[in-house]
């Protein structure tokens, strides 16, 4: 790729690694503190001490638990090739007994070329697993079980974790289970005796959005050394980037991007979008990619459709709000016509329509969904007769009015004075 | 069965390694091994896997000396003289380190069952006066998880053969069942014929159980004394007891071999789901395994770290450790699990310190002796590790708004309710949005947030046809809330 422009390599270069969760993850990997950490001496400790073990993972969605957990398998797959075998389960689909024997069956007879008899019944299958667990330990080979939305797995009577966690406490077999949840008390939702035969290893994934942004952006966005890359080029890009990165304006928009939802995934999306409004002219990225990236993420439909609203909409929604702080119990089209009616009697204004105009956009509003039917009987009625309710809030519909484009003053007026 | 590489034989011992191996390992698969020694897995070295792979040492010194959070603990030169010092253990050396966590895993069942001598006696002399006498009975053994009544029931197994065989009568069939593999309930009849009779299939009309009935009222010469193991013996209750009932019944039949030992972690399990049985007076005897109490859980952790020839615990770091679990549950297994984590703690900390000596040499060589050994802090730590709640953690690493929400909904249920709907949940975050400027979010934003925090357990949200109607509850307590956000003075003021 020698002719091609750099910044359309670089580009492709950090969209890549956004999109690679084995690169993501890496960067805390070189922590010996870090969950990455922990998690690999627990099933090493396994393969290496051939003792049994069991793991919680958890976290809110997104924060990275089966990224690690992957990354962690591959790391070890490396260092000792041929001595582990993974069987993956998930909770939404293998949550049944039977269902889960066949899987971790089929799983296995899948990894070890045999043959798999899907006419296998319960008990064979069951008998399967035990002589599995017993070879295998036999042959030092270690097992990890990966349950993935391990809470799933807690309803009914629990046998299939009975079983795994009752297979860790004997001596004949070398496996580690690995149970991977969101749900903060997953180990609560265990029966007694279950929870008994669970190790109480726990290990939590927090968030914190401050610093580790920083790191993770600058781990990146940095450019590597790269032979598709001129020198000179990648020095000012990642020169111009720390730049950014230490302003005081980008700390404010991550802080914006944060506020409700500060999973790495969340992250990653920014980053991913901030990147693609790249301006390959100029070659390096710019503050000015963040902040458009910022509303691509956060989009409020709500004033997206408010934008695209006439005037006349406008009228007709804060009649109903006013009609709303009234209170009263029936809010139509006729009601609303009153209403308009008497802010045009009391302050004279000049856009007053008739009546067959404001159905139309009143028709309009329903489509776009700023307004709905309250229920759906009397489907049969027009629609002037229907009660109607508001589908946006006053703080929202404020907030519209104030960034419209030619917003009569009247109607600031009007919404301002029932605040 | 698909035949796996040959298994590899233990390693010609390390000529580096200084500590003595405390016992003779024998590889699992050596055809040889006797029947009754405690079966251990062979020990292999591999090399390549020790738990630090190289990271920069700085970035390490920083991280444990933080996460560890250990004080030096001043109590240091006072305790050296308090106990017998065995030889002493370096946590370091891999063979020493893998030789402790075998001995102090669950998995491991020691050689002589301590504390539980009285329950194992009683069951086995009923069986014995069973097998002498030719009759049948049946036997309840209960107790709470953890207590020791699956090592005993092996125990007793292995007993009643040896003693069979010294006196010169003819031991029992031994069949153990758990019964959570069984696919349905009557299973459980299919697989006793299917021991009795060696191989005779029951035919189609009658079911197994039907035959068994036949069979035991009807003197049959010759036929051996079964005894059957039922573990997890709640698995067979149904709606109409039926199954259990049954199980039961077979043991007082006339001509009866079967001696039945159920084990449960129900006490009442015989008084409420076979009430027959004691109208007929057959009711089976029941022996508690009560839940360990400090002592006997220091005894059996002594009497497991006895079979190493140094000392790893601290006297008083193991009776902080059985304390604190005979308080809680009074189980076993978490002994144990909280003794590793313990030992972990311990390397992490000379990791740490043999950073530190590589860094500045000028330093005295740190109080080797007191290094080695497992004290109080470390098991305080691992104890805490192990009955904390993640809730409060994650509460504080929580995005801004989702905070506000949880502010307000105790806020809310302080009022003296219990649920509420999200419509006005959005009331009361609104409120609290404006009380400091933060503009706040919308319904949507708000329900979707709700949806994430009901995922993870903190809330709890119904399902309803519209957005505003659906409820919502706290399944945290309000305090662990006030307690987590403490640190922001927002909050703080909020929630006075």
């Amino acid at each position: 790729m020698g002719g091609a422009n750099p910044a359309e390599v670089a580009q492709f270069i950090i969209r890549s690694r956004i999109a690679d969760p084995c690169f993501v993850h890496s960067l805390f990997s070189q922590l010996p503190d870090s969950n990455y950490s922990k998690l690999k001496y627990i099933i090493s400790s396994s393969v290496t001490e051939a003792c049994n073990n069991s793991v919680l993972l958890l976290g809110s969605r997104g924060c990275g638990k089966t990224a690690v957990l992957e990354l962690v398998l591959e790391d070890l797959h490396k260092e000792h090739p041929d001595m582990i075998s993974v069987v993956k389960l998930n909770g939404l689909l293998h949550s049944d007994n039977n269902c889960a024997l066949k899987e971790i069956a089929r799983q296995v007879c899948m990894e070890h070329q045999l043959q798999f008899s899907k006419m296998a019944s319960f008990d064979e299958n069951s008998k399967f697993l035990l002589s599995i667990l017993r070879e295998c330990g036999l042959a030092h080979k270690t097992i990890v079980f990966v349950l993935e939305e391990f809470d799933l797995f807690t309803e009914g009577k629990q046998r299939l974790l009975y079983s795994l966690l009752d297979a860790m406490q004997s001596v004949l077999s070398q496996a580690v289970v690995v149970g991977v949840s969101c749900r903060l008390d997953a180990d609560q939702l265990l029966e007694k005796r279950v929870r008994s035969r669970f190790s109480h290893r726990k290990l939590l994934f927090l968030t914190s959005p401050g610093e580790d942004f920083q790191r993770l952006a600058e781990h990146i966005l940095l450019l590597p050394m790269d032979s598709r890359l001129p020198n000179d080029f990648r020095a000012s890009f990642n020169e111009k980037l720390l730049n950014i990165l230490a302003d005081e304006e980008f700390k404010g928009v991550v802080d914006q991007l944060c506020y409700s939802e500060s999973s790495v995934s969340q992250l990653l999306r920014f980053l991913f979008c901030a990147v693609c409004h790249m301006d390959l002219s100029s070659g390096s990225l710019s503050i000015q990619n963040f902040k458009s990236a910022l509303p691509s993420i956060q989009r409020q439909p709500k004033q997206e459709a408010l934008k695209d609203c006439s005037v006349l909409q406008l009228y007709l929604l804060v009649c109903m709000r006013r009609l709303e702080v009234k209170e009263l119990e029936l809010c139509n089209f006729n009601s609303i016509m009153k209403e308009y009616k008497s802010i045009h009697d009391s302050f004279k204004t000049s856009d007053y329509y008739a009546r067959n105009v404001c159905l139309r956009a009143f028709e309009h509003l329903l489509q776009r969904g700023l307004v709905s039917f309250q229920d759906n009987r009397g489907q049969g009625q027009s629609a002037e007769f229907r009660p109607v309710k508001l589908l946006i809030s006053w703080h929202e519909l404020q907030q519209g009015l104030q960034s419209f484009r030619s917003c009569p003053p009247l109607l600031h007026k009007l919404m301002d004075r029932e605040g | 069965m698909p035949a796996f590489a040959a298994p590899r034989h233990s390693p010609a011992s390390d000529p580096t390694s200084v500590a003595v191996t405390p016992r003779k390992s024998r590889l699992r698969s050596d055809p040889d091994a006797a029947i009754g020694s405690p079966l251990r897995k062979s020990p292999r070295l591999c090399k390549e896997g020790s738990p630090n792979s190289s990271p920069k040492i700085e970035v390490i010194r920083k991280c444990l000396k933080s996460s560890l959070n250990l004080s030096e603990s001043p109590e240091k030169k006072q305790l050296t003289e308090d106990f017998v010092e065995g030889q002493n253990w370096d946590p370091r050396e891999e063979t020493q380190l893998r030789a402790v966590n075998e001995t102090l895993h669950v998995s491991t069942a020691p050689a002589s069952v301590v504390c539980r001598e009285n329950e194992q006696n009683r069951i086995l002399d009923f069986c014995k006066k069973c097998v002498k006498e030719e009759k049948a009975g049946s036997l309840y053994v209960c107790g709470c998880p953890g207590t020791g009544k699956t090592l005993s029931m092996e125990k007793v197994k292995v007993m009643l053969v040896d003693w069979a065989n010294k006196e010169g009568v003819q031991h029992p069939d031994v069949l153990s069942i758990n019964c959570t593999t069984l696919a349905n309930m009557s299973e459980i009849f299919s697989k006793i014929l299917g021991q009795t009779h060696y191989g005779k299939k029951p035919s189609p009309s009658t079911s197994s159980l039907q035959q068994l009935q036949k069979l035991y009222s009807q003197h049959t010469p010759g036929l051996k004394m079964i005894l059957v193991v039922a573990d997890e013996l709640d698995y067979l209750i149904t709606k109409d007891r039926a199954v259990l009932h049954d199980l039961f019944m077979l043991t007082t039949m006339p001509f009866s071999r079967c001696i039945l030992l159920g084990v449960a972690n129900a006490i009442d399990l015989a008084d409420w789901f076979i009430p027959k049985l004691q109208s007929l007076n057959c009711k089976p005897m029941v022996i508690t395994f009560c839940a360990y109490s400090k002592d006997q859980i220091i005894n059996i952790l002594q009497e497991r770290l006895r079979a190493l020839p140094y000392t790893v615990f601290q006297p008083q770091a193991l009776e902080l450790c059985a304390r604190k679990v005979a308080a809680a549950s009074g189980d076993m297994r978490k002994a144990l699990a909280v003794c590793r984590s313990a030992i972990e703690m311990l390397i992490g900390e000379s990791m740490l310190s043999s950073l530190d000596e590589t860094e500045d040499q000028q330093r005295p060589a740190a109080n080797d002796m007191m290094s080695n050994i497992v004290r109080i802090n470390h098991v305080a730590a691992a104890l805490s590790k192990v009955y904390k709640s993640p809730v409060v953690d994650t509460i504080i690493s929580l995005p801004q708004h989702q905070q506000i929400i949880l502010c307000s909904a105790v806020k809310l249920f302080r009022e003296g309710k219990k649920s509420t709907i999200l419509g006005e949940l959005n009331k009361y975050y609104v409120d609290v949005c404006k009380s400091t400027m933060i503009p706040p979010v919308g319904i949507l934003e708000l329900s979707s947030m709700c949806r994430v925090l009901d995922d993870q357990g903190i809330l709890k949200l119904g399902q309803s046809r519209e957005d505003k109607l659906r409820r919502v509850t706290l399944k945290v307590d309000g305090a662990d809330i006030v307690f987590a956000l403490r640190g922001v003075r927002f909050f703080r003021n909020c929630l006075k």
